[in-house]
């Protein structure tokens, strides 16, 4: 009988991942998930003495392959590319090109080990698939292990605080702990990034290495944070809006003004609409893309929530056009409702992905986008019946 | 399956089914109350669910087409009436092509550049959804410039045209400058004031030179028992003009005075169709107006769902209850005093409205039907001020036999229009003909007992209409006064002001 190579630290993030009660991956942060699985390669690369990183460099120290064809993979692209030379690029180039790879090799080799188990979403319509825990020893045991360093005072292994430090980086640890444990263990969490770990098995080359890429990590991570944050800021303001201010009057004096073009005349009606048809299709577009897994692998897609979250803030303004904040009454006051719950849900999710410096907050920002998620995707459901309905209301009647 | 799977599966297949259904309700038939764009207007919203009737160009029809049969929707129903109040812009005049260059801006070709369904932020008063200044469209360039034109409008702002009593954009018969002039020494009351087609209609009489009595009446023994029934027939025009009770509850039958076969025909509650049988014009103006505009005949009728079926091919493929399910829910023939916007007794709301309702059906009595009828279902501040009220006061004498026939004023003497057909004093059902702009009353009724000016004031002035004309105008008309000025004093001070003031103003 073989005995299981040791897992990696990609393999590591995944369980931890994974969700106590349903044992299906948590729903986190797309972008911050990948940069934890781009940062845990390089860290394992590092921790096999193949990569040597500072703050600004990042070089290949011996090109030996390590045994695992995925970070072997890696580390051949690496050597081939020394033109790119600092922790902070690769971390970029890992996150947005290879995250997908590495994390289905991690979950493969879960599903391998007998930790998950493998099913295929919606036979025959969608390439993904869905795991769920199989074993669930593996991944308490790894969660108590994380847990029992949090709470203790023990120095704790370097692979260890590896790991700590890159979800922490990424601003998953909420999602993975209870918020009141997470307020608890805090300062050892700050302690564990402030800590120097030469001496303790690694060399200072290792703990440089470590500290380089979390903060490579941590930076990615937080990319477009505050964009995003602030435009569905905007734009759930303005869906807000749409609630709260009273409706614009209609013009009162005869003549092409812009309001009386906008909501009388049956032209410019039907360009608000359909450009507001066309955002929505657009947001859609770009949801869809981001969920499918071959463009993951291809393609660098970290604009891209950026750009849903600005189709969805365009989406407010030309709503605006198209209605003046007027609800109208049965089928388009449903369709109005039902846009806005969208819209606002969607805003939701985008301001809860922005991180604090305080562990409550990042963890009741958590619950929030979790269950505005929820709302965003309920909300989407009944949209294309209603707009549909409304469409065929105009051009039947 | 997960239990997320499950739950998307479920919720795109409902949303699925109810846009199927929603669809089916659309193009099938079925209840489409939910599919209203916007709040219909008070006077079409009778008939908001019988879509049909003004969306007739059929599904995916090009703008340009649906367009038209909305206008021709419009014309079918209103332009008897705005012919027979010679109407100041018919759209005949429009489609001259010396008018184009008016197109762009108020396209007055089409009844629907100024009235538009279903936006209720926008329709103002008459069902008016362009703003209240769009006579500055046409009024306001070159020879059509009314601000050079008359020197009194230089300083008038152009949503004051329509509004202060001067101008209607289709009905100015009692409004346009030869006819204030003419009637502008009228005193506010006339020496003999009396409503001319009322007095007319007192005087008929009928062919029976004997009155009849109870036992006159001709009908099966189970509806003879009621002796207050038998009372108000034998005291009614009905029975003075000869007819029995067989007339309207076994028509067919009533030539042939067989009781048998009357018995054999008898119906308990007639419909008012056997009324029309007689009133032709009266139930046919009653279709057209607001009492009875759910039978005006161009009002589409509820859709086949089998029919359609069958176009979309799937006709017998349905069963019989899926079918039923995507009737029309027509609603009441008759509109029910509860479906109406203006305030009206709680009381009444379950009452429908037909020629009953008014005319109690055995005594036929006009005078419970020209005011009690009116004053049961409706309860708004003009209604409730008119008891005690100048015209009220002069109605109760009228009916106490103490004033000459003529000189009482009924709600039915203002609101519903009497005319003379062939001979006869016939009432219009159709309140409209008198209503909105209610300058449309001060030819066929005002100016019967008051003078124009008077008229013209009192009904400029919102306050005087609530309190059912107690009190006297507090608003003045300048119209008249700048008529005067502009054809027969000085037309060079037409834009001088006022000098004319309104008699009553300084009345006791």
């Amino acid at each position: 009988m073989t005995q299981n190579p040791a897992p990696t630290l990609a393999e590591d993030v995944v369980l931890l991942l994974l969700d106590d009660q349903s044992g299906t991956l948590l729903p986190v942060q797309e972008a911050a998930f990948k940069c934890a699985l781009a940062g845990a390669t390089l860290m394992d690369l590092a921790f096999a003495y193949r990569i040597d990183t500072d703050l600004h460099s990042l070089m290949v120290s011996d090109r030996t392959p390590v045994g695992d064809p995925m970070l072997d993979r890696i580390l051949k692209r690496i050597s081939n590319h020394p033109e790119v030379s600092n922790a902070h690029a690769w971390v970029e180039i890992l996150s947005s090109e290879e995250a997908g790879i590495i994390r289905e090799q991690a979950l493969a080799r879960l599903v391998e080990h007998g930790v998950l188990q493998r099913h295929r979403k919606l036979p025959g319509l969608f390439r993904a698939h869905r795991y769920t825990r199989v074993d669930g020893a593996v991944e308490r045991e790894l969660k108590g292990h994380i847990r029992d360093i949090l709470h203790s005072d023990d120095i704790p292994d370097p692979r260890d605080v590896a790991l700590i430090c890159l979800v922490d980086a990424c601003n998953i640890l909420a999602d993975i702990f209870p918020r009141e444990e997470i307020e608890q263990v805090a300062p050892r969490i700050e302690q564990f990034h402030r800590m120097d770990l030469i001496g303790h098995e690694v060399t200072g080359t290792i703990d440089e290495a470590r500290r380089a890429i979390v903060l490579a990590v941590r930076t990615r991570a937080a990319r477009f944070g505050k964009w995003l944050a602030a435009l569905s800021l905007g734009g759930g303001l303005a869906a807000v809006a749409t609630l709260l201010v009273p409706r614009i009057p209609m013009p009162d004096r005869f003549g092409p003004g812009l309001f009386e073009l906008l909501w009388s005349d049956e032209t410019w009606q039907q360009w608000s609409g359909y450009t507001l048809l066309g955002l929505s299709l657009a947001g859609l577009l770009v949801a869809l893309l981001m969920k499918t897994p071959l463009l993951v692998r291809r393609k660098s897609h970290d604009w891209w929530p950026l750009m849903h979250v600005g189709f969805g803030a365009g989406c407010v303004l030309a709503l605006f056009a198209h209605t003046g904040f007027r609800f109208g009454i049965n089928l388009n006051a449903a369709l109005m409702w039902n846009y806005l719950a969208l819209l606002i849900f969607g805003a939701l999710v985008g301001i809860s992905m922005r991180r604090t410096a305080w562990p409550p907050v990042n963890a009741a920002l958590n619950r929030l986008r979790r269950f505005s998620i929820k709302a965003h995707l309920l909300a989407l459901l009944p949209l294309p019946a209603l707009l549909i309905l409304h469409l065929l209301i105009v051009y039947l009647y | 399956m997960s239990r997320n799977t499950l739950l998307w599966i479920l919720g795109i297949a409902g949303t699925l089914l109810a846009t199927a259904v929603a669809v089916a309700w659309m193009t099938v038939g079925g209840d489409r109350g939910i599919l209203l764009p916007g709040k219909t207007t008070d006077a079409h919203h009778q008939i908001e669910l019988a879509c049909e009737t003004c969306h007739a160009a059929g599904a995916f029809a090009n703008a340009k087409k649906a367009e038209k049969a909305l206008n021709k929707a419009c014309r079918g129903c209103h332009e008897a009436e705005l012919k027979a109040a010679k109407d100041s812009h018919p759209p005949g005049k429009f489609r001259n092509p010396r008018m184009a260059a008016y197109w762009e801006k108020l396209d007055a070709r089409l009844c629907t550049a100024c009235h538009v369904e279903h936006r209720p932020e926008t329709t103002r008063t008459s069902a008016v959804t362009t703003p209240t200044d769009f006579c500055v469209a046409c009024h306001s360039e070159e020879e059509q410039d009314v601000r050079v034109n008359r020197p009194s409008h230089a300083s008038l702002a152009f949503d004051t045209c329509a509004s202060s009593g001067c101008h209607n954009y289709h009905d100015n018969q009692a409004l346009y400058a030869d006819f204030l002039v003419r009637h502008a020494d009228q005193p506010w009351l006339a020496p003999v004031p009396m409503h001319r087609f009322s007095a007319q209609a007192q005087t008929r009489t009928f062919r029976t030179e004997a009155a009849p009595g109870r036992g006159d009446a001709v009908a099966p023994e189970s509806a003879l028992r009621d002796p207050a029934i038998l009372d108000a027939w034998a005291g009614s025009g009905h029975a003075a003009a000869g007819e029995n009770c067989a007339a309207c509850h076994a028509p067919a039958a009533a030539k042939r005075a067989g009781l048998a076969e009357i018995e054999a025909q008898w119906v308990e509650a007639p419909d008012m169709a056997v009324c029309e049988d007689c009133h032709r014009w009266q139930t046919k103006t009653f279709a057209r107006g607001r009492h009875g505009m759910r039978q005006h005949p161009r009002v589409s009728k509820p859709r086949n769902p089998r029919r359609r079926l069958a176009a979309l091919g799937l006709g017998g493929w349905l069963p019989e209850a899926a079918v039923a399910r995507f009737t029309d829910p027509a609603p009441p023939r008759r509109m029910t005093v509860g479906e109406a916007r203006l305030p009206m007794h709680a009381e009444t709301a379950h009452l429908s409205l037909h020629c009953g309702s008014c005319h109690r059906p055995h005594a036929v009595d006009t005078e419970a039907a020209a005011v009690e009828a009116c004053a049961s279902c409706h309860n708004d501040p003009h209604t409730q001020a008119y008891f005690g009220s100048p015209h009220h006061a002069l109605w109760e004498a009228e009916v106490a036999g103490e004033a000459e026939p003529g000189t009482g004023v009924s709600c039915a003497t203002c609101h519903l229009e009497k005319v003379e057909r062939r001979g006869n004093i016939a009432v219009n059902h159709n309140q409209n003909d008198l209503l909105r702009p209610n300058s449309k009353m001060i030819r066929p009724v005002c100016l019967d007992c008051h003078g124009l000016g008077f008229s013209l004031d009192a009904l400029a002035d919102p306050g005087l209409i609530a309190r059912n004309f107690k009190g006297k105008p507090e608003i003045q008309v300048e119209s008249m006064a700048w008529a005067i000025r502009r054809t027969v004093e000085k037309p060079e001070e037409e834009g001088a002001g006022s000098r004319v003031q309104s008699p009553w103003r300084n009345s006791p």
